[in-house]
């Protein structure tokens, strides 16, 4: 193994390692533009000059490999590799490059969405000048759209072409390119092929600065006013991680965040914009019983009576309804629960998109399918038939998803009920043709596991608040337990299911953390 | 060690009263010849110095349009959390991008510091001499865009006090 010095920490590398990465891993700070780990090395920035002992010149950092030398060339008879990253000469250089990185680079940051979270922004409040020497006129291009969801700013730019990088290595599609030479270049998207594909919406995230940006999100709010909370895409059974900044009760924007086990550093458009079909619903907030054809709110106490009482003595001819959409606790929750038949709703399925970075958009759209499987293994697969034949009269529905249409073997389902129970967070026309709703918790606002197509269980995290009087899920069923057989949290709970379920034994939310742990026995390590 | 202050003995000449009465009339007399500062208000309105932090105005360009771009330095740099922004695209396409679609201060929140106006790279918001602004209730008295340019446009000509209109007394 090598022995790399950089300042003043001798640090043994494998061999092959750039000394960027080495001094980030180290915790050296050394600024950089054009870098990033999922893609090809370019050293076009030129941002990450260092000085490497017995080099003439100054080196891009990402670009220089430490490996083995000859004893004899050692240097101090030790060190395979000197590097300098602090001196006077590398600072001097860094403000340099960043007047070069300036020249045509608007002083916009009020009006830009990058401000806040902007490395030029950064590093030039770090290592820059205060003031330009560049008297003549800046160069100004108009906007222009790359995608129907990308708009550039050339102004912006600082052609470190991470973008076009990431439209040849990861989407594959290779839609971008550097259009024109030397001082008239400018990042463009083929004429007939515009930035359209899935994952359109990484090229502005990986955007050093704002020059890439998302028109989902421009001009929507300033960084600094948005917290930000981890959690998992539910778009699909891949489960990416993701943060998602919100504010108040509303999200503004998802982001990936990095899992090599999972996503690598990207998500698709589709769960990058799926969050937006959960605004503006009709929300239920208290529990609702139909009267006569119209909904009433009843307290919680009531409403737990009524399902208890319609439950009590017929518990063999209740049917219950998981879902892929809910977390694992609820789903083994209403298993146990519901002694008559399990079912679920159809599987929604669509097209399966590999990419050539090995970026994959499951078929199956719904997060936890798997998981729903493993912690209720009595599922039947004809739930009608099954209905018939056991003469079941009550169902309890967790609802699916929203603006589903009930189709014909769902109808003639729910006609055939003397009494129709559904949790839902919305008016649903599932919801609406219930007897009684029990508002549970939006997509966002729930907190539980859920395990993805490969059998990786992620903690799904609340990232809003409850709405009203809305309770967690797996609450509203511990409460129509017998008082004996409850739960007294989600803690209890996960202890409860990994006693059944063996390979969910020793699950903790602390255990899984940010990244989530595989199914095969790793858990109870 | 505390010491200890003894408390004042008047003499035979303070216990007679008369000298200090007349001391005290003397200073009366005194300001009876002097110039009178008394300002009657509301008839008559006191002209705050160059410099008054008073009410909030959002300036317009030479367009007329509104100079704010919607940054929320403002917002950022007020100390009381009072300025309320939604910023949003322009209608405009010459390239002036983003401006507030709302802009709010809750005026009972804000403590006049101007950080706002040291913060606004635009010089879109600035405190003006305006410092009568009460009102009945609450929800008055959180001000929006418009509000704010309407002051902007009474403010403009620096002579909201000097100008008659703005005496008559409002109902």
């Amino acid at each position: 193994m090598p022995l790399l010095k950089i300042d003043d920490l001798e640090i043994e590398v494998k061999n092959g390692t750039t000394v960027l990465e080495a001094a980030l891993e180290n915790g050296i700070d050394i600024p950089y533009y054009c870098y990033h780990p999922a893609l090809e090395i370019v050293g076009s920035c030129r941002m990450c000059l260092v000085q490497v002992e017995g080099m003439p010149k100054l080196q891009v950092s990402c670009n220089t490999f430490v490996g083995e030398v000859p004893p004899e060339r050692k240097v101090d008879g030790n060190f395979d590799m000197v590097v300098q990253t602090q001196n006077d000469l590398v600072i001097q250089e860094r403000k340099n490059i960043l007047e070069f990185l300036l020249l045509n680079h608007p002083l916009d940051c009020p009006v830009c969405d990058q401000a806040g979270e902007c490395y030029l922004q950064d590093y030039s409040f770090k290592f820059g000048n205060a003031h330009s020497r560049f008297d003549e006129d800046k160069r100004v291009r108009p906007n222009e759209y790359l995608g129907s969801q990308i708009v550039i700013n050339h102004n912006r730019c600082i052609l470190c072409s991470r973008c076009t990088r990431f439209t040849r290595e990861i989407s594959g599609t290779s839609e971008l390119f550097v259009d024109e030479r030397g001082y008239s270049s400018k990042i463009a998207a083929l004429e007939d092929r515009p930035l359209n594909n899935l994952l359109a919406g990484n090229v502005a995230d990986i955007c050093p600065v704002g020059a890439l940006l998302s028109t989902d999100y421009v001009h929507k709010n300033r960084i600094w006013n948005l917290q930000k909370k981890s959690s998992v895409c539910q778009d699909c059974s891949v489960g990416c991680n993701i943060d998602a900044f919100y504010q108040k009760r509303k999200i503004f924007r998802l982001n990936p965040r990095e899992n090599q086990d999972v996503n690598g550093y990207f998500m698709c458009d589709i769960g990058r914009y799926g969050f937006h079909r959960f605004e503006d619903l009709e929300r239920v907030a208290r529990p609702l019983f139909k009267s006569n054809g119209i909904f009433s709110e009843i307290s919680w106490d009531t409403a737990i009576e009524k399902i208890s009482n319609k439950f009590n003595g017929a518990e063999e001819k209740v049917a219950g309804v998981v879902s892929p959409f809910h977390t694992n606790e609820t789903n083994f929750m209403l298993g146990r629960l519901i002694k008559g038949i399990i079912g679920t709703f159809p599987h929604i399925e669509d097209e399966e998109i590999t990419y050539p970075s090995g970026f994959r958009i499951s078929s199956d759209r719904s997060p936890n399918k798997r998981g729903m499987h493993d912690v209720c293994p009595s599922i039947v697969d004809d739930l009608a038939s099954e209905i018939n034949d056991k003469e079941i009269r009550v169902i309890y529905i967790l609802d699916n998803e929203i603006d589903k249409e009930i189709d014909e073997t769902w109808n003639k389902i729910l006609t055939k009920m003397d009494f129709i129970v559904v949790q839902a967070y919305a008016m649903t026309r599932l919801a609406k043709s219930a007897h009684l709703i029990l508002p549970g918790l939006a997509p966002f606002e729930r907190e539980g596991t859920i395990t993805n197509d490969q059998g990786r269980v992620q903690w799904l995290r609340s990232v809003l608040p409850n709405n009203g009087e809305s309770r967690p899920d797996w609450e509203i069923l511990n409460l129509l337990y017998k008082t004996g057989e409850r739960f007294s949290d989600i803690n209890e709970l996960m202890k409860g299911m990994g006693e059944q379920f063996p390979s969910y034994s020793g699950m903790t939310f602390f255990k899984l953390g940010d990244q989530g742990l595989p199914l095969n026995g790793n858990l109870k390590t | 060690m505390a010491t200890i202050i003894k408390s004042y003995e008047p003499t035979f000449w303070d216990k007679l009263y008369i000298p200090a009465l007349v001391q005290g009339l003397l200073v009366t007399f005194k300001h009876l010849l002097r110039k009178k500062v008394t300002i009657q208000y509301p008839e008559e309105k006191l002209i705050p110095p160059e410099g008054y932090r008073g009410l909030h105005r959002l300036n317009k360009d030479a367009n007329g349009r509104i100079k704010c771009v919607a940054c929320d330095m403002c917002s950022a740099a007020c100390p009381a959390d009072c300025i309320d922004i939604i910023p949003g695209s322009s209608p405009w396409d010459d390239g002036k991008e983003r401006y507030p679609v709302s802009f709010e201060i809750d005026l009972l929140k804000c403590i006049f510091c101007g950080f706002c106006e040291m913060a606004c790279p635009e010089e879109a918001i600035e405190l003006t001499e305006i410092y009568d602004f009460s009102d009945y209730t609450r929800e008055k008295l959180i001000i929006d865009k418009d509000g704010l340019l309407d002051v902007y446009d009474k403010t403009k000509d620096k002579n909201y006090y000097s100008n008659s209109q703005n005496l008559t007394i409002k109902e």
